[in-house]
């Protein structure tokens, strides 16, 4: 997704974005915080793949229903029984648990939903390259390599099925592995010799030779730090309330959510205000693009 | 004393026992964030030893292949749930060593994650396919045992029902389990185990096929070019 305004930061800025999320998503079992995170996680989500998404994210209700009544079953303790099967007690403080335990769930797949899709290939190698030079050589060499051998791959199988050695669907499972490990191993000869001509070519023009230097892409401009800043700030307001006990909730054996009055809606938005800025941006963006367009 | 030695050191005897206690205070699923750093910190030593040596070029493009190989093996074989990731990293742990089949395991775990889609096991995910080459490296040092096929094959099978694939369903504890308890833990490896075990078939059927041709392929290749032997040499 190269429209995002989010992706288009610098990868660390994003990689911290999703540190916190994440985090938070996990450690704080408040209902409505975890509503606040399946909530900007969705949007989010929705915003990077468009109208496609929505099946994915309508499938996350089965899921969260399954994961909700399942927990009670394994969970047995809580005060309010609801009924009892073969003598174990299915509680109402476990269902709500359950809940709890389901929006986790859904909330860490639509983070890294997102996260797959802002942090690509090249953010990672950016990001690691020059603390890992050896091991971003190897990803960016893999993450060139697979779209290359998948081609290769391709006119293999091609060529095998033209000389009426290729299988169809109904082929049987041992002529489907046979043909599939003919392949593979086509495919390995020739993906090791290449290698050879692109190792020499590498030491040809002086791999190793020096300290290698990388090119950035990525620079961390003014919007980059601000952003950091504000990110960091929201994240010390979070965590300040957290620790002060504003975002507690205890469902066994007894229920026991701290209710969102007071001081600790400042918390509450913060967390929501941190959990929305990717959307915030692009919603800016838009609104800055439609002002300059109609200033033309 | 190695500087890879000495990280190692600190990270057994000072950051996990730091992280466990730290960890243990976090409020929520705390556990699932605990146990990431564990693996990050348990990974960072392997991955600093493999920095230090400062790899040539010939070998980091043939674990390139290994792993590109690794990642799109269920492309070449058509049959669904038909993994051959798994023997593709051991073969590469049986041919190189216990440190190319970790770096070839745990990279393949992670670059496979940008084209099948990312999820939350995927530390879990680079730690059992990087133990999984490591261990077939280990198994296999210094042709103590010969490298037939069948054995490569029982060796494949058993990697994968008792070590990679309980590996692998650890992240489950951590990920869908409402809390850690004997009775979470039982029931996440007892529902991993028959898919661990048809994977453990797979990896089984790619030994026996597979597996000569391609050390027969590596063998060539390294002594066609000589690579990979000599510590500073290529």
């Amino acid at each position: 997704m190269k429209d995002d305004a989010f992706s288009k930061l610098h990868p660390a800025v994003n990689v911290l974005f999703f540190i916190g999320a994440i985090c938070f998503g996990v450690l704080l079992q408040h209902p409505v915080y975890l509503l606040a995170g399946i909530f900007a996680s969705g949007v989010y989500y929705f915003l990077l793949g468009g109208r496609k998404e929505i099946k994915n994210l309508l499938l996350m209700i089965p899921l969260f229903i399954f994961i909700t009544l399942f927990n009670p079953i394994v969970n047995t303790r809580g005060v309010t029984v609801l009924f009892t099967y073969f003598d174990r007690p299915y509680t109402l403080e476990a269902l709500i648990y359950g809940v709890a335990v389901a929006a986790t769930f859904v909330l860490m797949i639509l983070w890294f939903g997102c996260y797959g899709k802002v942090l690509t290939g090249d953010k990672v190698t950016c990001l690691f390259g020059n603390l890992a030079p050896s091991l971003s050589l190897l990803l960016v060499m893999v993450f060139r390599m697979i779209p290359n051998l998948l081609q290769k791959a391709k006119q293999i199988i091609g060529v095998r099925s033209s000389i009426g050695k290729g299988t169809a669907g109904k082929s049987s499972i041992k002529d489907k592995l046979g043909s599939g490990m003919t392949v593979i191993g086509v495919l390995t000869s020739w993906a090791l010799e290449g290698s050879i001509t692109t190792s020499d070519s590498m030491r040809s023009r002086g791999y190793g030779a020096t300290k290698r230097t990388s090119f950035m892409v990525y620079r961390m401009t003014k919007t980059d730090w601000v952003l950091t800043l504000i990110m960091l700030t929201l994240l010390g307001i979070v965590v300040f309330f957290a620790a002060n006990g504003g975002m507690n909730a205890e469902f066994l054996p007894e229920r026991n959510i701290t209710p969102i009055n007071g001081f600790n809606v400042i918390g509450f938005i913060a967390y929501l205000g941190y959990l929305m800025i990717p959307t915030i941006l692009n919603v800016k963006e838009v609104i800055q693009w439609n002002i300059s367009e109609s200033k033309i | 004393m190695k500087k890879s030695n000495v990280a190692m050191l600190i990270v057994f005897l000072a950051l996990i026992p730091l992280t466990l206690f730290l960890g243990d205070k976090l409020p929520g699923k705390g556990y699932y964030i605990t146990g990431v750093l564990i693996i990050i910190e348990l990974s960072v030593p392997f991955f600093m030893a493999f920095e230090k040596r400062k790899p040539q070029a010939r070998e980091l493009v043939i674990l390139a292949v290994m792993i590109a190989l690794a990642v799109i093996g269920r492309v070449a074989i058509p049959i669904p749930h038909f993994k051959a990731a798994f023997a593709i990293i051991m073969l590469t742990g049986i041919a190189f060593g216990p440190e190319a089949g970790f770096i070839v395991g745990a990279i393949t775990a992670f670059a496979s994650n940008f084209f099948y889609g990312q999820g939350a096991y995927m530390p879990w995910q680079m730690m059992a396919y990087g133990a999984g080459g490591m261990l077939a490296g280990f198994v296999f040092i210094k042709n103590k045992i010969p490298k037939k096929p069948w054995i490569m094959a029982i060796f494949g099978f058993l990697a994968v029902v008792i070590w990679i694939g309980p590996l692998l369903d650890t992240s489950h504890i951590f990920i869908m389990m409402p809390e850690i308890n004997i009775s979470t833990i039982t029931a996440s490896l007892a529902s991993g185990f028959p898919v661990n075990v048809s994977q453990g078939l797979c990896t089984a059927l790619m030994m026996l096929v597979f597996g000569k041709p391609l050390l027969e392929k590596l063998d060539r290749v390294k002594q066609k070019y000589g690579m990979l032997e000599d510590e500073n040499g290529i």
